[in-house]
């Protein structure tokens, strides 16, 4: 055996125990129908605090050269630039803490169209097989809220005794989604992890996960949670008793890097084929 | 004296040869947003201030840097839309056409400096985009200006009239919508320029909406054809 193939073996050894570590701390969980779950821990994390960016020329000035000059970007008064500083503090938020004081289990993908139709026997997707391909691995779409209550209806009779499954709150779902970010979640990052700019769903679990496992939390489907919407660009600490709409997060396919943040808070109704959802879950 | 009934023939057939074509109805009536809702689903802002000012709708970003789209209620599918528009310079917006909740469509591009007339995609590439090269020729500078817009087909095709002038005819190559859309909302954008934190990036530059910038929309109607 030469020294090369003995340091392969050794390595491969050391990722083995590594890799069983990992699983250790992320504990997950398999139900009936095949839907993965990974346990989040309790903690706290700020939401909706909104420092607006005020620069002169934005994402472009990191294409600018000495050679390329401000590449056609309209300078304007400096007066202007002033006065952007100026609505930016104005309209500044600080955000508000929200503490998870219990575990839960969320999914670690969206519910897939396969997973639909072994529950409820139907598949109301558009971007089924012949559309796409492999549309069982493409999250479920085209399902309203109350589409959604009635697979979680369904589902919870099916798996009686084991768990009990509901959409996250938009609280559970980001504090899920940032994994312990305490900022927002850079266009680099955004582009590594979401599934975005496309002209159709994805299949799940293609893109880098986030710091605790889960796939897709940014872009191919919206996703339901189960707050009602406060027409407002980011929750309340309460969320409304009624509305007209529930919240959407998580931007869609032909999502952009502007609002594929887990902080965007978004509204129904969406675009039918843009919105989905992933369960969350709790053990008995 | 003469200089001022000058004036004031002027003024009146500047507004005369401003109005809504026969046979379109109305979309805006003038007073109030019914009919529009803005989407809550476009990267673009939830939030945007779309009101009413003698007799306009006036679109502006809020908070700061956050736009957003005012959209009909109504979808179409064939049709033409005729409304005047009154731009600040350094506020890039547009006509969206066939539009889904997201802000997905077609669009008719309104900045100044720049291609206000061009058609060009939102979230999606358009198989055959088109300039309004002779914009110019009949551009109202710091006042309204009418465009009238045709859009049919399954492949669609689309027209622009300005000021009463054919600036494009073109057909795509294939229909390049979402999904395969034949029918959508029309909607009136107002451009975001902020990210909500620098962490996310440095957002757009700031002449994509000038501070403080407004568009303005009149006289919007539509001929279902």
């Amino acid at each position: 055996m030469s020294t090369i193939n003995k340091i392969t073996i050794a390595f491969a050894q050391i990722m083995l125990i590594a890799n069983q570590l990992n699983a250790q701390e992320k504990k997950t969980y398999v139900n009936s129908i095949g839907i993965e779950f990974i346990e989040i821990q309790p903690g706290s994390m700020v939401v909706g605090k909104f420092q607006p960016t005020t620069t002169k020329f934005g994402f472009i000035e990191q294409y600018m050269t000495k050679e390329s000059g401000d590449m056609g970007i309209p300078v304007l008064p400096d007066s202007d630039y002033a006065l952007s500083e100026e609505l930016s503090k104005r309209d500044a938020l600080p955000g508000f803490t929200v503490t998870i004081s219990k575990s839960y289990y969320i999914g670690t993908f969206e519910v897939t169209q396969a997973q639909w139709k072994k529950v409820m026997g139907t598949n109301p997707s558009f971007f089924q097989e012949g559309k796409v391909s492999n549309a069982d691995q493409h999250p479920i779409e085209s399902v309203t809220w109350n589409d959604v209550q009635a697979f979680i209806k369904k589902l919870n009779k099916l798996e009686k005794g084991n768990a009990s499954y509901r959409l996250p709150t938009e609280f559970e779902w980001e504090y899920a989604a940032r994994a312990g970010a305490t900022d927002d979640i850079s266009w680099s990052e955004i582009n590594a992890s979401a599934q975005i700019a496309k002209l159709t769903t994805q299949p799940i679990g293609q893109k880098k996960p986030n710091a605790w496992g889960l796939y897709d939390m940014l872009g191919n489907v919206w996703e339901w949670v189960d707050d009602y919407y406060n027409e407002k660009i980011f929750a309340d600490p309460v969320p409304p008793k009624k509305g007209k709409e529930h919240v959407l997060k998580g931007a869609p396919f032909y999502g952009d890097v502007k609002n594929a943040t887990y902080m965007t808070h978004a509204g129904g109704p969406g675009s039918k084929y843009d919105v989905g959802f992933r369960l969350l879950m709790e053990l008995k | 004296m003469k200089f001022v009934s000058l004036i004031a023939f002027s003024l009146i057939s500047a507004a005369s040869c401003a109005q809504i074509p026969d046979g379109f109805t109305p979309l805006f009536n003038g007073k109030n947003l019914k009919g529009w809702h803005v989407s809550r689903s476009t990267h673009q802002g939830t939030t945007p201030n779309f009101h009413i000012e003698d007799g306009a709708i006036v679109a502006s970003q809020q908070p700061y840097g956050q736009g957003g789209l005012l959209m009909t209620d109504q979808i179409f599918r064939d049709f033409e839309l005729y409304l005047e528009i009154k731009i600040d310079s350094f506020a890039n917006g547009g006509i969206f056409l066939r539009s889904n909740e997201g802000g997905s469509a077609y669009q008719v591009e309104l900045v100044l400096p720049g291609g206000t007339g061009d058609l060009v995609g939102e979230r999606i590439p358009v198989s055959v985009p088109a300039e309004a090269k002779n914009r110019e020729k009949v551009w109202k500078a710091g006042d309204w200006n009418s465009f009238r817009i045709r859009m049919t087909g399954e492949i669609p095709h689309i027209t622009l009239w300005i000021n009463g002038v054919e600036m494009w005819d073109v057909i795509q190559t294939k229909n390049d919508f979402i999904a395969g859309a034949t029918e959508g909302m029309i909607a009136l954008q107002c451009h975001w320029t902020a990210v909500y934190s620098p962490a996310a990036s440095k957002g757009m530059p700031l002449s994509s909406w000038r501070p403080g910038a407004t568009h303005r929309y009149r006289n919007i109607a539509i001929k279902k054809l």
